[in-house]
């Protein structure tokens, strides 16, 4: 043992410069490993850490409709049984329109409105800005306690008076942070009030996006009580939950987020892995004599191979430690770039335990990937420090190969299962990066094929850089193997942006409103028509609208006790607006089924949306009841329904066939197309509020700010991870030209030798790599166009366009980049004098 | 004691098999300063290398003290070289990567020997080294390699020492140098000295000279 230690230093005493690459191949990948799932999980303790405090409760029955007396008696039959409860209080919430009361203050914001009653919370605690424990006498007497953002956004101060609804609150406190963290798509800052004087804003009166909650605490695990619960509102659309099964829910969600971001990871990992391979299959070749030696001398092939895999380990952990290092550097830019974006309160410090499983990946990845090199020691023989002949049999796979690589692949499928969490993810992720592999390989192999072609044409230098190309010991497919697939990645991921954003792009929808009123009244119709007609100049479309919610398809109630019927629950539990009119709309056509006709005119007749429509697994023919404010009315589906929502100026899921819901309790929605300025559209909100609080108005230009942010934000950590997959490739391109440098100082001191200038050898230089480069860019581009066409078209089903600038872009780049990385690493050779190298040989 | 019992040795050479030794029989006494000469290409190099082990015979066997090494596996091979066999190369064949000292203590640590650092320095010594342990191959002149050669196969006190043209790369000065280092050493630790030269005053200067001829023994004296 101390042989292989002693000689292992002195090894990477010497050799620690050529495996630099090695080094940092792996220190890359663990970086990405680490950074993710450190930041995955900081984001997990803060937002999802306690699912109690975020309900304020153990329990929580909830709906969004009143809850009828039979209800309520089901629900305290079961509780009064109970021993376990505690406590209870019930809150309601709603997204609505404030205003500051002051009208010389023109503000105007969306928010969370939670009317609650005492005690609040049941679990949990609850401070105010100031670090107080929130006092419920804030409250009273149309009090609220605002988000303190809120304050700024409406530019108004503790003390002062807004305007929610018909009521006015004032303002007596702020909150940092409500109990639990923050969770989940907001529309706005949250507002706490009196639960009583929620009710008398009005705003429970006409609107319908109202959640009732009736919370408990619980003294010991309320799962059982769930159950019951579940059972004895079987048939309604109540939803029961508890914070135990919010808890697995969000853990859930959480761990699977993390799982695929590690894979992402994991990709650029693998890809160092490449590098590694190549750098230790390099460096078993260039140590053939040192071995050859040992071996002389009396070291056994096992005793060689534990010495240099001990190098490889060593190397290994040290790469890994400094992927740690470099993972702290990604989170502090993560912190800096997208601190925004991300929770005030999250830590961007690395995780132990995910550095300790970077670590160990990192040195399985190193292990696995120079394991096939390694074994070819075993077929260097001594006898050739005898005759420096090639040692004809080293790369030829024996058995022992074979299983070695058989072992390989099956310890790396190992790491992708245990990365992704599921060992279908795993394989498909395996399988996915080997058929890109496969694929960048076999272009790259097909297009130097042709190029080996063309080698007669163009210059001397032009020659000699497609020679180089296929030198002995080249390293051009592994260099398009890798630089492909960083640059593929990169390239893909902004086609497919490209057509993303051009798919949000609500600008192209001519039919797109720019602003929408709903809940207007029937008696409010005239006095908002004309309110609106006069600040735009529009006459508004007007729709009505029936809030109903599915009761029954086909004659059964929807079960919600089941588990994969109460995750759809949001899907199809909600309440919907749905509206009735004779004819079918300009962007919409029929999928399945007729548009109604005259015949049966007293039938009442549906048509469904065709991803609800899936979702029910109902077609044309098929029957649905739905609850309308507590009747019941069945109607066949006539029809199933496609709506082009790239063309829509509303999007109604259930349209009814005129007749059956004229008499029903109803309101009108109003939609305009024009757009005026943001300060003419708050004003007008402000003045239809003002005289028609219950209305509430969705501003356009808003929601499509919102959903471009996300898109961008998405996009830009998409491409943030994605370029790091690129610099593994530039990475291992670095490695290579490294590898080939001795020889190609030799070529070019021969070349000197003969006469060639250094302009010749440099006009060589830059042709080989700009060829490489080329090759790399238009496999890379090439295949990223295709992926992107694949996913766009089948996997998100949205409209594809070629992106000539981009295409022409990824392989330009692509090309100059390979060119300029290639040659900078190479371009000391050009300086170098003949005879000391040709001395040296 | 070495014994070679009708060793040939034939290889490939593109679509023909080409034999480098037919039928070789030698006897060699512990001891013995043998040297081997022919012309290039009469197989000097191969039959030393298939005395060290380095390489198998196509057919024959060779016993080294009464052991069949033909019948023995790599590693066995590895362990009889580590213990018995020093080899001087031509072309020196130092680890470029170990300094001069570094190199001399290999072949001690593959053994597992203890306090090896001061032999290496003895050792070192004994051929003029004393100053140089601390450089790389690559800073020392070809006849101060040779030497770090030379000290490194009497590392581990071989009982034999096989050197392939061990002046071949050297001046005559620096070859004179060499050989008489390897002469004392040999005369000192009684070792079997195998020599493979071209140049015919060093082969005179053995006590046996076997002459090899298109892989064939065509003449053995002893004086």
């Amino acid at each position: 043992m101390k042989f292989i230690f002693n000689l292992t230093r002195r090894e990477i005493r010497s050799s620690w410069r050529r495996l630099l690459f090695f080094f940092l191949c792996i220190a890359l990948g663990v970086g990405s490993i680490v950074a993710l799932r450190s930041l995955i999980q900081n984001l997990t303790k803060v937002v999802g850490n306690d699912a109690r405090a975020l309900m304020t409760a153990d329990l929580e029955v909830s709906s969004t409709n009143d809850f009828t007396p039979t209800d309520v008696a089901k629900i305290e039959d079961v509780i009064g049984k109970s021993a376990i409860v505690e406590a209870r209080n019930e809150t309601i919430s709603t997204a609505s329109m404030a205003r500051p009361s002051d009208p010389a203050n023109e503000s105007l914001e969306f928010v969370e409105l939670r009317g609650i009653e005492p005690p609040f919370p049941l679990v949990g605690n609850f401070a105010t800005s100031d670090g107080q424990a929130f006092d419920y006498k804030l409250l009273e007497n149309n009090g609220a306690v605002i988000a303190r953002i809120l304050l700024e956004e409406l530019n108004v101060k503790v003390g002062d008076k807004l305007k929610i609804g018909e009521a006015e609150f004032q303002i007596r406190g702020t909150i940092d942070e409500e109990p639990g963290g923050t969770s989940g798509f907001r529309m706005g800052a949250r507002v706490f009030v009196e639960k009583k004087s929620f009710d008398d804003a009005g705003i429970t009166r006409n609107t319908s996006r109202i959640r009732r909650r009736i919370l408990y605490r619980t003294s010991e695990n309320p799962t059982p009580l769930v159950t019951q619960l579940r059972e004895a509102l079987k048939g309604t659309t109540i939803q029961v939950n508890s914070y135990r099964e919010q808890q697995e829910n969000l853990n859930e969600q959480f761990a699977r987020t993390e799982n695929y971001l590690s894979l992402t990871g994991l990709l650029i990992l693998v890809l160092g892995g490449v590098g590694v391979w190549n750098v230790a299959r390099a460096f078993i070749e260039q140590k053939r004599k040192t071995i050859a030696v040992l071996k002389c001398l009396g070291a056994t092939g096992n005793r060689v191979i534990a010495v240099y895999l001990l190098q490889i380990l060593t190397l290994g952990v040290i790469g890994s430690l400094f992927g740690v290092l470099l993972a702290q550097f990604g989170l502090w830019v993560a912190k800096w770039r997208f601190v925004d974006a991300l929770p005030a309160k999250m830590s961007y410090a690395v995780t132990f335990a995910t550095s300790w499983q970077g670590i160990l990946l990192g040195v399985l990845i190193s292990v696995l990937f120079s394991a096939l090199p390694l074994l070819q020691i075993r077929s260097i023989k001594p006898k050739l420090l005898l005759r420096d002949e090639n040692n004809v049999n080293i790369n030829r796979l024996d058995w022992s190969k074979w299983i070695f690589g058989a072992l390989c692949v099956a310890a790396l499928l190992g790491i992708a299962v245990w990365q992704a969490g599921s060992l279908k993810v795993g394989a498909f992720f395996l399988g996915g990066l080997a058929g890109t592999g496969l694929v960048l390989y076999s272009a790259a192999v097909i297009l130097t094929w042709v190029l080996k072609r063309t080698k007669s044409l163009g210059t001397f230098s032009i020659r000699q850089a497609v020679n180089s190309l296929y030198r002995p010991g080249n390293q051009t497919r592994i260099i398009l193997l890798a630089v492909g697939l960083g640059a593929f990645v990169v390239i893909a991921v902004q086609a497919m942006q490209t057509n993303l954003v051009r798919e949000f792009d609500f600008s192209r929808n001519q039919r797109l409103p720019s602003m929408i009123f709903v809940d207007v009244q029937k008696s409010q119709i005239d006095g908002v028509m004309e309110m609106i007609e006069k600040a735009i100049g529009e006459k508004a479309e007007l729709v009505p609208t029936v809030r109903a919610r599915i009761a029954a398809v086909n004659g059964e109630a929807v079960n919600f006790t089941q588990r994969e019927i109460r995750q759809q629950q949001g899907q199809i539990g909600r309440e919907f607006a749905i509206t009735y009119r004779p004819k079918l709309d300009t962007n919409e056509s029929i999928v399945d089924g007729e548009w109604w006709t005259a015949a049966n005119p007293d039938e009442p007749q549906v048509s469904v949306e065709q991803v609800m429509a899936e979702t029910l697994k109902v077609t044309a023919g098929d029957s649905m009841t739905f609850d309308i404010s507590g009747r019941k009315v069945t109607a066949r589906v006539a029809n199933v329904r496609k709506i082009d929502v790239r063309n829509a100026r509303t999007a109604f899921v259930f349209v009814f066939r005129p007749g059956t819901l004229d008499k029903a309790p109803q309101t009108f929605a109003a939609t305009v197309l024009k757009h005026i300025p943001a300060t003419d559209r708050q004003r007008l909100q402000r003045d239809i509020l003002e005289k028609f609080p219950n209305v509430q108005i969705f501003d356009v230009a808003d929601i499509i700010a919102a959903v471009d942010k996300l898109v961008s934000n998405f996009v830009i950590a998409i491409s943030f991870v994605g370029s790091f997959v690129l610099l593994s490739g530039i990475l291992i391109l670095i490695g290579s030209v490294a590898l080939t440098k001795s020889q190609r100082i030799y070529e070019n001191a021969i070349l000197k030798t003969l006469g060639a200038k250094r302009l010749t050898l440099a006009t060589i230089l830059f042709s080989e790599y700009g060829l490489l480069g080329l090759l790399a860019g238009v496999i890379s581009t090439g295949f990223a166009v295709s992926m992107s066409y694949v996913v766009c078209r089948y996997l998100m089903a949205i409209e594809w366009q070629f992106d000539l600038p981009l295409t022409i872009g990824g392989v330009v780049i692509t090309a100059l980049l390979v060119t300029f990385v290639g040659v900078a690493a190479s371009f000391d050779v050009l300086f170098r004098k003949p005879l000391a190298t040709l001395r040296s040989q | 004691m070495i014994e070679l019992k009708n060793i040939t040795k034939t290889v490939r050479s593109g679509t023909e098999d080409l034999t480098i030794l037919n039928d070789v029989s030698i006897e060699i006494p512990d001891g013995q300063f043998v040297a081997i000469t022919g012309a290039s290409g009469s197989g000097k190099s191969t039959l030393l290398g298939l005395i060290a082990g380095l390489d198998a015979p196509s057919s024959g066997k060779i016993f080294i003290d009464n052991d069949e090494i033909t019948a023995t596996s790599e590693d066995g091979l590895a362990r009889i070289r580590s213990e018995k066999i020093g080899f001087v190369f031509q072309s020196f064949h130092l680890i470029p990567s170990l300094t001069a000292f570094e190199n001399v203590l290999i072949p001690m640590e593959i053994l597992g020997l203890d306090g090896v650092a001061a032999r290496a320095g003895k050792l070192l010594d004994a051929v003029d080294l004393t100053n140089r342990g601390h450089h790389y191959p690559a800073e020392l002149s070809g006849g101060e390699q040779q030497r770090v050669a030379i000290a490194r196969a009497f590392a581990n006190s071989p009982k034999i020492l096989l050197a392939d043209e061990p002046t071949g790369n050297l001046d005559s000065k620096n070859g004179q140098h060499i050989f008489d280092l390897m002469t004392q050493l040999h005369a000192q630790n009684k070792v079997t000295l195998v020599l493979v030269t071209h140049d015919a005053t060093l082969a005179n200067q053995a006590q046996r000279q076997i002459v090899l001829t298109d892989g064939r023994v065509s003449s053995d004296e002893t004086k």
